[in-house]
């Protein structure tokens, strides 16, 4: 087989040739084992603390927060940009407000939920459902304004009701953009629940991984880093599949056009 | 999309309406009080913790290293970015690690980054660099391989050496994806810095607004919050402004070149 330059498995390659040497550097403690545990100590760990079911009991404590927030956001948030797209007026009395939220970097909504929700679940739900919000929100905002009047006309003069037109013609017209908005948000999703569980929580992946850095555990460490990694791939895989399956029309729509 | 200062009457009247009734509720509400401080209070508070106590330090600090993270990470990962969009071959062997690396939330490595670097500014600046860089540098490699060839080598074939291409050519081609990945990284750069200042303390606006949440200063923790939404804010509108020159700047420059 000839060599292929541009083939991705290189990479993967070169990988799995610095293993061995990562191992060789941190058993002869040519670099400190303390910051780089040999690779093996770390998937050993990762391999004991998963069927122990640790790591499976973290991991499903913050993707139930997340998922939890990520569904309050897209439930309020759809609905709330769908009604903006369509009336102006809601849009304008609304934007100033949302200019003056926006700019509010998540994590110091911390806090503020801290001190309505105290450290329990409510508080992350509510973090990570307010730095959702933004991307659904203005991504189906924006898509709803691009729907096509004309459609909605056709639509209403052939007898649709109003609620009709938005749920046949509005809402599968603004699905792509409003399915970019939760692609993004998923991304946030992840990273707010690991920061709220980072600054208030006694569980949780981010907690995890803070603690086991706090008491040097740091192949457990890396091995709660190693989880996060594939479940944030994993999600994004799993939207992808359900995006590929939602707008399988869309695609066969625009490619017919 | 709205036309450049007309005021948004509705908007504006929504707005007041909102701080008044928060105002008003607040001073009618002991219990209500600890949760919503009056905005006036909330203003007052801003004012004070700003001019005669430790806010602005905070702010100060805040910035700093929002900055030098921020910069940073836009310059290596600009640098790295053209270097992977330009060659097959270093693409090829760092793709895996890319793939690997990409899907973990950026804010995972602040465990890592203290326990190398402790909790100093080093830390704070070494993650946001570590966030800021990836939509920036995947963002270039596009950019940078969606440059059409044919520009590149009439221009080698013009005579053009490597670095004069690279500048007058890919720089150039590949901008509006860079610039792109560098907006996206700017509201990442706030989260980044004001998480690790939350999780090490010490200073920092982060810092300064859980530790007023603690002791239940809750007028001082949304002056803060006000402060760095203001900083995000700032920004923001400072970028769309260079924006703005940068690409006045290379349309004068292609406008130049086919005359």
């Amino acid at each position: 087989m000839k060599w292929n330059s541009e083939s991705k498995l290189n990479g993967l390659a070169l990988l799995v040739a610095l293993l061995p040497v990562w191992e060789g550097l941190s058993r002869t403690e040519l670099v400190n084992p303390l910051f780089f545990p040999p690779m093996t100590r770390i998937l050993r760990s990762f391999f004991l603390l998963t069927i122990s079911g640790d790591l499976p009991y973290q991991i499903l404590v913050s993707l139930q927060r997340a998922l939890a927030g990520y569904l309050l956001a897209a439930l309020v948030c759809i609905p709330l940009g769908i009604v903006m797209g369509l009336w102006n007026q809601v849009y304008r009395m609304l934007e100033l407000l949302i200019e003056m939220a926006r700019p509010i970097p998540p994590p110091v909504i911390v806090p503020v939920a801290m001190l309505f929700f105290g450290l329990g679940d409510e508080m992350k739900i509510f973090v990570i459902a307010f730095s959702c919000a933004w991307p659904v929100l203005l991504n189906t905002y924006d898509g709803v304004r691009s729907v096509d009047r004309v459609l909605m006309h056709t639509g209403r003069t052939f007898g649709l009701s109003r609620g009709m037109a938005i749920t046949k013609i509005v809402f599968p017209a603004a699905l792509p953009q409003i399915m970019t908005g939760l692609r993004v948000s998923l991304g946030i999703m992840l990273i707010l629940v690991v920061i709220s569980e980072m600054v208030g929580s006694s569980d949780g992946i981010g907690y995890f991984v803070l603690d086991s850095q706090r008491r040097f555990k740091v192949d457990q460490m890396y091995a709660g880093m190693l989880s996060l990694a594939l479940t944030g791939y994993a999600l994004n895989q799993l939207f992808l599949l359900l995006y590929n399956s939602i707008l399988a029309w869309h695609k066969g729509l625009t490619r017919a056009s | 999309m709205k036309p450049p200062g007309r005021i948004n009457l509705p908007g504006l009247v929504t707005l007041l309406a909102v701080l008044l009734l928060w105002e008003g509720f607040s001073r009618g509400s002991a219990s209500l009080q600890l949760y919503f401080p009056p905005v006036s209070r909330i203003l007052v508070s801003l004012y004070e913790l700003m001019f005669f106590r430790e806010l602005l330090g905070h702010l100060l600090a805040t910035l700093g290293r929002f900055a030098a993270g921020y910069l940073l990470a836009a310059v290596l990962a600009v640098f790295l970015g053209i270097v992977l969009g330009y060659s097959r071959l270093a693409y090829s062997f760092s793709e895996a690690l890319i793939e690997f690396l990409r899907p973990m939330p950026s804010v995972a490595i602040i465990p890592v980054a203290i326990l190398f670097l402790g909790i100093a500014d080093a830390m704070m600046v070494a993650v946001t660099v570590y966030a800021c860089a990836w939509p920036v540098l995947i963002n270039t490699i596009d950019g940078v391989r969606n440059i059409d060839r044919t520009l590149l080598h009439t221009g080698r074939t013009f005579g053009l050496g490597r670095w004069q291409a690279l500048r007058k050519i890919v720089l150039p081609g590949a901008s509006p994806y860079i610039v792109t990945g560098l907006r996206i990284s700017l509201a990442i750069a706030l989260i980044l810095v004001t998480t690790s200042e939350m999780v090490v303390g010490g200073s920092g606006l982060g810092y300064f607004i859980l530790d007023e949440e603690r002791s239940l200063q809750t007028s001082n923790m949304y002056a803060g919050i006000f402060l760095v939404a203001l900083l995000g804010y700032g920004a923001n509108r400072l970028f769309v402004l260079v924006e703005g020159r940068v690409i006045a700047w290379h349309r004068r420059m292609t406008a130049g070149e086919t005359v």
